[in-house]
C-alpha cells in the first residue's frame, strides 16, 4: 500500500526528515510514535501528497505520490486531531457537506449511529463538547469509504467508554481491508491497535517493529510476587531465568497463598526512551 | 457535481455564518443614504455605493470567510479530499459575487444606474471576483481577523482612491490600467468602453489565476497534524 525508499525533505536547508525507509502492507494498522517536532505530521503530508518537494521515492497505492492520479483523494481519508468542522452547522449538515464532495458515499444515518450521534445529529457543532466533536471528526473521514485512512490521536479528548468504541470502530475498519495510518503519543493505544509501529525522532526512524517485538525482544527480566504473612502484604521480586528456585514462590503457590504475581515487561514508552532518550508522554 | 456541491456549501456557510444579514444591513443602510440625498446626486453617490460593495465588501467578507475557515479548521479537511485548488476559488468568487450583485442592483435601481442590466450585471461581477480574489490572497497570508484587517488598509487605499477620482472628473486614459476604473468607466457607459473591457478582463483572470496559484500553496502548508 505505501512503499517508502531513502526519504529526505526538509523545509529549510537544514535537514529534517533523513534517509526515511519503511513500508505499509494492505489491511495494516502502522503507527507513528514520536514527540511534538519529530516529523509525524510532516511525514503524513508527504503520504497525503500535500508536500511534493521531496527527494527519494513514495509510492502510495503503487504509485508516486507527488504525482497522485485522479482519484487519490477520493480513496484516503484523515482525522485530524483537532476538529475540522464548520461550528454554526449542525453534526449532520457538516457529514452532508463532506460528503457531497466525493464519488461515492456511506449512508450517514448507520455512521451517526455508530458513535453514538444519531440524536444529537441536528445539534449544532458549536454545542458538542470536545468528544462528541472528535467522535463526529472521526466518521467525516470514513464518509467515503476510504481504502486508505490516516487518524491522528482519535482517542484524544474522549472519556474510557467513547475511547473504547472509536478503538472497535478502527478494529471494524481493519477487519473491512481497510489500512490505517495512526499517528499517537498514546502508547496503549499503539500497543492495543498496531499491527507495526515506528518511533520517529528528528525527522528519522529509529526502531520498526510490531508492539509485541519491541517489547519481548527487551524481554521481561523479573516477575513480581505479593503475599500476606503475619497480617502484613509482602512483594518479592525474582529473576525470570530463576523461579524454579525461588523456594517462597514455590510455596506460595502449593499453598494458594499468593495474593498477585506479575510478569514486568517494559512498555512502549519504557522502550522509546531507551531507544531515543526521549519520553512519548 | 464538486462544483456545485461547494457552490452550495459555500451559500449555507455565508447565510449560517450572518454575511447576508450584513450585506443587508448594508444594503439599507445604503438605500436610506440614496433617498436622503437630492435627486442630481443620486446617480453619482450610487456608482460609488455599488462600487464600494464589491471592492470594500468584498475584500473584507472574502477574508473574513478564509479567516473563519482557518479559524475551525476546515481548510484542512478540504486540503486532503478532492476538492482542487481552482474549485474552491471559483466556488467562493461565484458565491460572494452573486450576494454582491444581488446588492449592486437593489443600490442601481434606487440610484437609476440600471440602463443596461445585463452590461452593469457582468461588470460588478467581475469586479466582485478581482477584489474577492484580493482578499481571498492576503487571507491566505495572515493569520489572524486582526492581522488581515491591517493587511487591507493598504490595499483598500489603493483600489479605492483611483476610482474615486475618476468619478470625480480625473479621468486620464491611463487610469484605465487601474480595474477600480475601468468598472466606473464601464459604468458610466463611458467612451473608453473597449479598453475598459478588456483591461477589466485582463485582471479579472490574471488575479484569478494568481489566487489559484496562491491557494494551492496555502493548501500544502495545511494537512498535517499540528497546524
Amino acid at each position: 500500500m505505501i512503499q517508502v525508499e531513502n526519504l529526505h525533505f526538509s523545509y529549510t536547508k537544514v535537514p529534517f526528515i533523513q534517509n526515511m525507509n519503511f513500508a505499509v502492507h494492505s489491511g495494516e494498522i502502522f503507527g507513528f510514535l514520536g514527540p511534538s517536532g519529530a516529523g509525524k505530521s510532516t511525514v503524513q503530508k508527504i503520504l497525503t501528497g500535500l508536500i511534493g518537494t521531496y527527494q527519494g521515492n513514495v509510492l502510495v497505492q503503487n504509485r508516486e505520490v507527488k504525482h497522485p492520479h485522479k482519484d487519490f483523494y477520493e480513496t484516503i481519508g484523515v482525522d485530524f486531531e483537532f476538529p475540522s468542522l464548520y461550528e454554526k452547522l449542525t453534526a449532520r449538515e457538516n457529514l452532508r457537506f463532506f460528503a457531497s464532495l466525493y464519488k461515492k458515499t456511506l449512508p450517514l444515518e448507520p455512521l451517526l449511529e455508530s458513535v453514538g450521534l444519531a440524536s444529537e445529529a441536528d445539534k449544532k457543532v458549536a454545542e458538542y463538547s470536545k468528544g462528541m466533536k472528535s467522535r463526529l471528526n472521526f466518521i467525516k473521514s470514513l464518509v467515503h469509504e476510504p481504502q486508505l485512512l490516516f487518524l491522528d490521536e482519535p482517542t484524544s479528548g474522549l472519556d474510557p467508554s467513547n475511547a473504547r468504541l472509536v478503538k472497535d470502530l478502527i478494529l471494524e475498519q481493519k477487519a473491512k481491508g481497510r489500512t490505517i495510518i495512526l499517528t499517537t503519543h498514546n502508547m496503549f493505544d499503539a500497543t492495543e491497535l498496531c499491527d507495526r509501529v515506528a518511533f520517529i525522532v528528528d525527522g528519522s526512524i529509529r526502531a520498526l517493529d510490531s508492539p509485541r517485538n519491541l517489547i519481548m525482544k527487551r524481554g521481561a527480566h523479573q516477575i513480581s510476587y505479593t503475599y500476606q504473612s503475619e497480617g502484613l502484604e509482602h512483594q518479592r521480586n525474582v529473576g525470570l531465568s530463576t523461579t524454579a528456585d525461588d523456594m517462597m514462590l514455590q510455596m506460595l503457590i502449593k499453598e494458594n497463598h499468593l495474593l498477585s504475581i506479575h510478569s514486568s515487561e517494559p512498555n512502549l514508552n519504557d522502550i522509546f526512551s531507551e531507544l531515543t532518550g526521549r519520553r512519548l508522554q | 457535481m464538486r462544483n456545485r456541491a461547494l457552490f452550495f456549501g459555500d451559500i449555507r456557510f455565508q447565510w449560517k455564518y450572518g454575511f447576508y444579514f450584513l450585506y443587508l444591513v448594508f444594503t439599507l443602510l445604503y438605500l436610506m443614504i440614496l433617498q436622503l440625498l437630492p435627486s442630481a446626486w443620486k446617480p453619482k453617490v450610487a456608482m460609488l455605493l455599488v462600487f464600494s460593495d464589491p471592492a470594500a465588501m468584498g475584500l473584507f467578507f472574502m477574508g473574513a470567510i478564509i479567516q473563519l475557515e482557518k479559524g475551525e479548521h476546515t481548510l484542512q479537511s478540504l486540503s486532503v479530499s478532492p476538492v482542487r485548488s481552482h474549485e474552491y476559488v471559483l466556488s467562493k468568487l461565484f458565491s460572494l459575487g452573486l450576494l454582491a450583485t444581488l446588492v449592486a442592483l437593489c443600490l442601481a435601481t434606487a440610484g437609476k444606474l440600471l440602463d443596461h442590466p445585463m452590461h452593469f450585471i457582468l461588470v460588478v461581477f467581475a469586479g466582485s471576483c478581482i477584489f474577492s480574489s484580493i482578499g481571498m490572497m492576503i487571507a491566505t497570508k495572515t493569520e489572524t481577523l486582526n492581522q488581515f484587517i491591517v493587511a487591507t488598509i493598504p490595499m483598500e487605499l489603493v483600489i479605492n482612491l483611483p476610482a474615486v477620482a475618476y468619478v470625480l472628473g480625473y479621468n486620464h486614459p491611463l487610469m484605465l490600467l487601474h480595474p477600480g476604473c475601468c468598472i466606473m468607466e464601464l459604468i458610466l457607459f463611458g467612451e473608453r468602453m473597449v479598453l475598459a473591457s478588456l483591461s477589466l478582463s485582463f485582471w479579472a483572470i490574471g488575479l484569478f489565476l494568481l489566487t489559484i496559484h496562491v491557494v494551492e500553496g496555502f493548501f500544502s502548508t495545511l494537512g498535517g497534524a499540528k497546524k
